[in-house]
């Protein structure tokens, strides 16, 4: 009964939000990249970057931040100049 | 021809992995098939309890790898099923004593003798995970659906395929189907959602389990048990014949009854 009346007003049914939690867990988790992998993250960003201006190549970070319904990338990285005619033909 | 390796494996402990080696390995066994089952979960073996074979060990996996004994002098045989056996594991051992490249071999001879080799592999990602799998062809993982299970069997599915082991399959165990339908329960489609790896069965909840394990006698012998039905509708599975994944439930006690009077 006490159930019924917390429904009523809005509680999500437990298995959603545990489905919800996980969906948010398990993508953290996998997240979890090797310092390898991190590194080809790293230099695949530099490259099409690099495409469009001159960066500083040691200036790069790369880290995942987390939001209450989200995950984000956040990359900063050192702009030098920016190339006037950009090198991608795209 | 040389025969399948299938690791069973989870993760976390206490879902269900030594009951769905033990009543896989008998139903395949039951349809004609030769079966071995090895407990991998050196220190804290369960597989032989599980299936009621514990007075019979004299030798071990521990022994066969070392040179203490021939295969076959570990092996013990089941007690109704004679194409059904398993291979003890050391209980006085720790999970060091074996390395992966010797339980590759071992599973390797046996798969030239035996239809279908099991391993029951230990909870957790450690050197006894490393030893269960590197022999194996397929996994199953096994969860049940509540959020630890699901994390751990994610985990141990990043880890599968990482050592190159491609052909991963889902039992969801202890799905509880009045809980889904209150929605107090994740469904199994939304675990197969969240681990994306394709579902081999579901096994609903059951005091049948409980019941089994005491008497030591495998669920898949009895014939009115929805669990029961449930495992042998994997093992049909596995052994590649075209039976459905009910959604929830597979054989129950009124298909039984259907089954009995009616023949079909």
């Amino acid at each position: 009964m006490l159930k019924a009346i917390k429904r009523f007003f809005g509680e999500r049914p437990s298995g959603q939000e545990a489905k919800k939690r996980m969906q948010f867990v398990l993508m953290h988790d996998r997240l979890d990249l090797t310092p390898d992998m991190m590194e080809a993250l790293k230099n695949d960003i530099l490259t099409v970057l690099s495409r469009y201006m001159e960066i500083d190549t040691n200036s790069i970070k790369v880290d995942f931040e987390q939001g209450k319904e989200y995950t984000a990338l956040v990359s900063n990285v050192q702009v030098k100049r920016v190339l006037r005619r950009p090198e991608c033909t795209r | 021809m040389a025969g399948r390796t299938i690791v069973v494996t989870s993760g976390k402990g206490g879902v269900g992995k030594t009951t769905t080696v033990a009543n896989i390995g008998t139903a395949l066994a039951k349809k004609k098939h030769s079966v071995v089952l090895i407990d991998g979960d050196i220190g804290l073996r369960n597989l032989d309890v599980v299936m009621g074979l514990e007075n019979r060990i004299v030798y071990n996996l521990v022994d066969i790898i070392e040179g203490r004994c021939r295969k076959e002098q570990a092996m013990i045989r089941d007690r109704k099923l004679g194409n059904l056996c398993i291979i003890p594991a050391a209980q006085t051992r720790d999970k060091d004593s074996v390395q992966p490249e010797q339980m590759k071999r071992l599973c390797e001879e046996l798969a030239e003798e035996f239809d279908y080799v099991f391993i029951d592999c230990p909870a957790g990602i450690e050197q006894g995970f490393k030893n269960a799998v590197a022999g194996a062809q397929l996994a199953i993982v096994v969860t049940t659906p509540e959020v630890s299970a699901i994390r751990d069997a994610d985990r141990v599915i990043g880890l599968l395929e990482a050592s190159m082991l491609r052909d991963v399959h889902l039992i969801v165990n202890r799905l509880n189907d009045r809980m889904v339908k209150k929605g107090d329960m994740m469904s199994t489609e939304d675990i197969v959602a969240l681990l994306a790896i394709p579902l081999l069965g579901i096994v609903p909840e059951s005091e049948d389990v409980v019941v089994s394990t005491n008497r030591g006698v495998p669920l898949v012998h009895d014939r009115s048990s929805r669990a029961g039905a449930a495992f042998q509708g994997i093992a049909a599975r596995l052994n590649g014949e075209d039976v459905p994944v009910h959604n929830g439930r597979e054989l129950g006690f009124r298909d039984f009854f259907r089954k009995l009077f009616t023949g079909q």
